[in-house]
């Protein structure tokens, strides 16, 4: 008779490692290693992601014992991430980016979107792009190129997919806040991959 | 009555995603891009746009930096021994 294999929880986990079993924190290294590296290359470069990568664990490794389960595991790790993430950007000094403002929609005097629908819409068939390497190449390259608090409340709400008010409490602004720069942000990033995929501006 | 012209009803657009508008203003936004064919493109591209980026950026883990991930905690703590 085989007994089926239970994954243990993150938390029973994170209480195993805490108490110095390190097979424990391995399983959660593994657990955890892609998420946050793809974090990382989102918040920083994919050149960057790998310190950031092993900063973040480190710091895991070393606070795992004041882990205290009034949050979920998975947001606690994403935190230390994050900060990691940050704390090595402002170190790294980024060289300054050439603005995306100019991808901000356009209007006439009354309000009226100025340009047609069938450039309007061109994003929305981007699955129909040929070279959607490029472009793929080009959209990781717009996001590096957005003011940092839109890029950071854009990565974790939009491409992290966490609930505004999750993203909220991370950034330390209130929902409203968050609300507002992930909308500048995918303003600008719908200009550009617009103006990439071939609207005339 | 609140009046929403494309300029006005773009700057609503996430408030009236994450269903955080007021009811009146809701209602006067989707009356306007329901008549709107500008805005009703432009709906779709903002829509599509964070699902775009998310795709261009699910970078996977490389072997290579995995295994320096496991050489650095080694050296600096109890774990990857063996």
């Amino acid at each position: 008779m085989t007994v089926p294999t239970v994954e243990p929880s993150d938390e029973t986990l994170a209480a195993h490692a805490a108490a110095g079993d390190t097979s424990a924190f391995e399983t959660i290294v593994t657990r955890y290693q892609a998420r946050v590296f793809r974090l990382a290359c989102r918040l920083t470069s994919e050149t960057d992601a790998s310190d950031v990568l092993q900063e973040t664990f480190l710091q895991i490794y070393r606070h795992l014992p004041s882990f205290r389960g009034d949050s979920q595991f998975g947001t606690w790790v994403y935190r230390i991430a994050v900060n990691a993430a940050l704390m090595h950007r402002r170190a790294a000094r980024r060289r300054p980016a050439d603005s995306l403002e100019m991808f901000l929609p356009q209007f006439d005097g009354d309000g009226t979107h100025a340009a047609t629908p069938a450039e309007l819409r061109v994003v929305s068939q981007a699955d129909e792009q040929l070279d959607r390497e490029a472009v793929a190449a080009k959209a990781r390259d717009a996001i590096a190129r957005l003011p940092d608090i839109y890029r950071d409340a854009f990565v974790l709400r939009d491409l992290e997919e966490m609930p505004t008010a999750r993203v909220a409490q991370m950034l330390g602004v209130d929902p409203a806040a968050v609300r507002q720069r992930v909308h500048r942000a995918r303003l600008m990033l719908r200009g550009y991959l617009s103006h990439l995929l071939g609207e005339k501006r | 009555m609140t009046r929403v012209v494309c300029e006005s009803g773009v700057e609503l657009l996430i408030d009236y995603l994450e269903g955080v508008l007021p009811a009146d203003v809701n209602a006067a936004l989707e009356a306007h891009v329901a008549g709107c064919e500008r805005c009703a493109a432009f709906v779709a591209s903002y829509q599509a746009t964070p699902r775009i980026l998310r795709d261009a950026t699910t970078m996977t883990l490389p072997p290579d930096i995995e295994a320096s991930l496991r050489a650095f905690l080694r050296a600096r703590t109890d774990a990857f021994q063996n």
